[in-house]
């Protein structure tokens, strides 16, 4: 077992980046908006066909394969630029102010649609376009076999988390979404565009989403029932490091990465239930999640 | 309107209603299901009980219930099953039909989940128009669905099926399965992989976490055990069906540094496997053995040397298939409507569907010309011997098929721009098959190294 030491941390990094996209974006979006946004999985499972798309298309006109890269972001602003806009000022902001309920059915009914969507855009085949993956190469690290292109989704998790930091904390719409998240009533009082910061924050979770996917991509199926199982975990991930917390978010993903990557080297018939116990390992624990805080409730 | 006609209509409506409320899975509606699956069953019984009389005569048309993916990961394997059922169906009403009547197919999307497919297999069943149901791919699905023939008196033909629990109380008389099952399918690779790899002293599994996942893991390792007691199995991996991403499976695999890594993944899961697989070095560290190989050939560029398989007799290009004039023109017919030549599944359903057409010609002719009931359809496929596109199918006394098995290894040749099945061998139906009633297991640890000598060897079958 000794020598599955490394492969096993590397492994656990790499599932935590893939886990990281899927979660972050959910977790912003609860953050700013306070919605729970159920078809954030479908968004995820778009940007995959959409990045999956656009790569089979540089490749069938015999296109600089190294546009793909350039396509895997790109895919991720359309998707962002077409969807976010159109969710939160055609549906989501009718949720504002309303039950929890009413905002899971909602976006619940979302995702239903979308999931038929991609069905009748994309068919029912799996996508599969591996040539970011097959351009980086491989290494071998610690006696095992692994593609570049984990490596570099490891790095760009981390560049992803330092900057939603930066943006927060050192830019001026960071400062707006801040004081919204704050106090909603009171950044309205005192002139900010509550309206305009919710669809900025909402497009930028959809681009986190499409992201996710994007990445995915290169060494993943994208099939219909991805969106279903991303958001699940997804869920799980924000619920360990408590709604609305990026860092948590990261954490959480470290933690769903290692429990999964531990089941699979370990005991693999845990495999599938491993993401959860360690959700529900934190929760007894920290019913509000690792970052998370207890708040108290207006009535 | 008739007793059947209201039956029929109630019967639609329990099934809807039965439908809307599946998503709650709360006890109350547990009991509300148990309450109108029951009424179903009555209701559709019904309708079967006052079928038999009126289906003596010739219907306008033949209906049959087709069941299948057709969506989700599991359509890659799904939709030559249906590709080839519409290919089929076409071809037999451009000739008049069976026995002069026209075939209309019903497809019915597995993925849909078990409570859905019953559903459907109810409603299908309550319509008269349809006499025979060709179901299902999934092993899950079979079983689902077997009493549910037997209790509806409804034949059915298992296109696919491969779970070897399906017939096993050897009592069914509405169920057929014209196919092999897990037991000869995982055995001819145990048997192929020792023949090729003698000094093999490490396996590795990953299979789909479902029942043909562990029951192939079983028998598979039961028979190499059998056949070479000091094998040992280093990792056994069992990654959710539709899992789009097996890295860490794919480390644990190298890390393990296994002789022969085996899996019998299929459709996308299969794809993503050796497309995630092949550039980290599995198949030049180990020998891979992929029981459903070749559903992939065309689509994936797999490296030479890979064990593969049909899980039957069911390849387009053995040299029986190349033999055969009707195969070579289903292939072609395939080809050019669907831009890619049959993989076994494709073939299993046109097996299927030829079974099915001997089958209403033997009950015709066994009743003087006259249209068979159900009933007759079901008896005259018992002990049936049917000449399929790639061999024979022989039906047991348990209603199970004997079909050869025929494994090889993918090769390049200058013919296909695709790998294909070089030296292969292929096995006869019945010397892998336990008889009807004795346990599988138990009769798979009977097996001797001799017994594996006596077969045809790797490149016999040319």
């Amino acid at each position: 077992m000794s020598n599955a030491i490394i492969p096993l941390l590397l492994d656990s990094l790499a599932s935590a980046a893939l886990i990281f996209f899927a979660a972050v974006g959910l977790t912003l979006v609860f953050s700013v908006l306070r919605v729970l946004n159920v078809a954030h999985g479908s968004l995820y499972s778009i940007g995959g066909y959409v990045a999956a798309s656009i790569c089979l298309f540089i490749a069938s006109r015999q296109l600089n394969p190294y546009l793909s890269f350039a396509a895997l972001l790109f895919s991720a602003v359309l998707v962002a630029a077409i969807f976010g806009p159109l969710i939160e000022r055609g549906l989501v902001r009718w949720t504002y102010g309303k039950s929890e309920a009413v905002q899971i059915l909602v976006t619940f009914g979302l995702f239903l649609i979308l999931e038929d969507l991609q069905r009748v855009i994309f068919g029912v085949q799996s996508f599969y376009e591996d040539a970011p993956m097959r351009l980086l190469g491989t290494s071998s690290i610690g006696g095992v076999v692994y593609l570049n292109y984990q490596i570099v989704l490891i790095g760009m998790a981390v560049v992803v988390v330092i900057g939603l930091r930066l943006l927060i904390n050192h830019t001026r719409l960071g400062r707006l979404i801040t004081a919204v998240v704050t106090d909603r009533e009171m950044a309205q009082s005192i002139g900010i565009d509550t309206n305009r910061i919710f669809i900025l924050a909402f497009s930028l979770g959809v681009f986190l989403a499409a992201l996710g996917g994007a990445l995915a991509t290169p060494t993943s199926g994208i099939a219909p029932g991805l969106g279903a199982d991303t958001m699940v975990l997804a869920f799980a991930v924000a619920a360990i490091g408590g709604l609305g917390q990026i860092e948590g978010a990261a954490v959480a993903s470290l933690i769903v990465g290692l429990a999964r990557v531990l089941a699979i080297y370990l005991a693999p018939s845990l495999d599938a239930v491993a993401p959860y116990a360690a959700m529900l390992a934190v929760l007894l624990i920290r019913p509000y999640g690792l970052f998370g805080s207890v708040t108290a409730r207006r009535i | 309107m008739t007793f059947k006609g209201i039956s029929t209509v109630v019967a639609r409506c329990l099934s809807s209603l039965e439908l809307l409320f599946s998503l709650d899975r709360g006890l109350p509606q547990s009991r509300f299901r148990l309450v109108v699956d029951g009424l179903v069953g009555a209701v559709a019984i019904g309708v079967v009980a006052t079928t038999s009389v009126a289906a003596q005569e010739k219907p306008s048309a033949l209906g049959l219930g087709i069941f299948t993916f057709t969506s989700g990961p599991a359509a890659a394997y799904g939709m030559p099953g249906k590709n080839a059922a519409d290919l089929m169906i076409d071809e037999i009403n451009a000739k008049g039909g069976i026995e002069g009547v026209p075939v209309s197919a019903t497809y019915v999307d597995e993925a849909q989940g078990a409570q859905g497919v019953i559903a459907e297999y109810r409603r299908l069943a309550g319509d008269t128009k349809n006499q025979a149901m060709v179901a299902a791919l999934s092993s899950a699905n079979c079983l689902a669905l077997a009493p549910l023939a037997e209790q509806l008196e409804v034949p059915t033909v298992g296109w696919n099926c491969d779970t070897h629990q399906l017939l096993i109380d050897g009592k069914s008389k509405y169920v057929f399965r014209p196919n092999g099952n897990t037991v000869p399918e995982f055995i001819a690779y145990a048997i192929y992989l020792l023949d090729r790899k003698p000094d093999v002293k490490t396996v590795a599994i990953i299979n789909p976490d479902y029942a043909f996942g562990h029951d192939a893991a079983k028998i598979f390792t039961a028979a190499l055990k059998a056949l070479k007691p000091d094998i040992e199995i280093v990792a056994e991996l069992y990654p959710k069906l539709g899992s789009p991403n097996y890295q860490t499976e794919i480390s644990r695999l190298a890390t393990a540094r296994p002789d022969v890594v085996f899996s019998n993944l299929w459709g996308a899961d299969l794809e993503n496997f050796v497309r995630q697989a092949a550039p980290r070095g599995i198949f030049t560290s180990s020998q891979v053995t992929l029981a459903l190989g070749e559903t992939v050939l065309q689509r994936v560029p797999l490296p030479d040397g890979v064990i593969v398989g049909v899980l039957g007799d069911g390849w387009w290009m053995s040299p029986d298939a190349k033999a055969n004039p009707e195969t070579v023109k289903f292939a072609e017919a395939y080809k050019a409507r669907f831009g890619e030549y049959p993989v076994f599944p494709a073939i299993k359903m046109a097996n299927a569907l030829i079974y099915l057409k001997a089958a209403y010609k033997a009950a015709m002719s066994k009743n003087d010309g006259k249209w068979p009931t159900r009933a007759e359809l079901a008896e005259a496929m018992k002990g049936s011997k049917v000449a399929t596109l790639t061999g024979t199918m022989q039906t047991r006394a348990d209603n199970d098929g004997l079909v050869d098995q025929i494994v090889g290894v993918t090769v390049k040749t200058s013919a296909q721009q695709f790998p294909v099945i070089g030296d292969m061998v292929r096995y006869k139906g019945d010397s892998l098959m336990p008889q009807a009633g004795q346990d599988p297991l138990a009769w798979i640890s009977t097996l001797k190294p001799e017994f594996a000598r006596s077969l045809p060897k790797p490149g016999s079958y040319k």
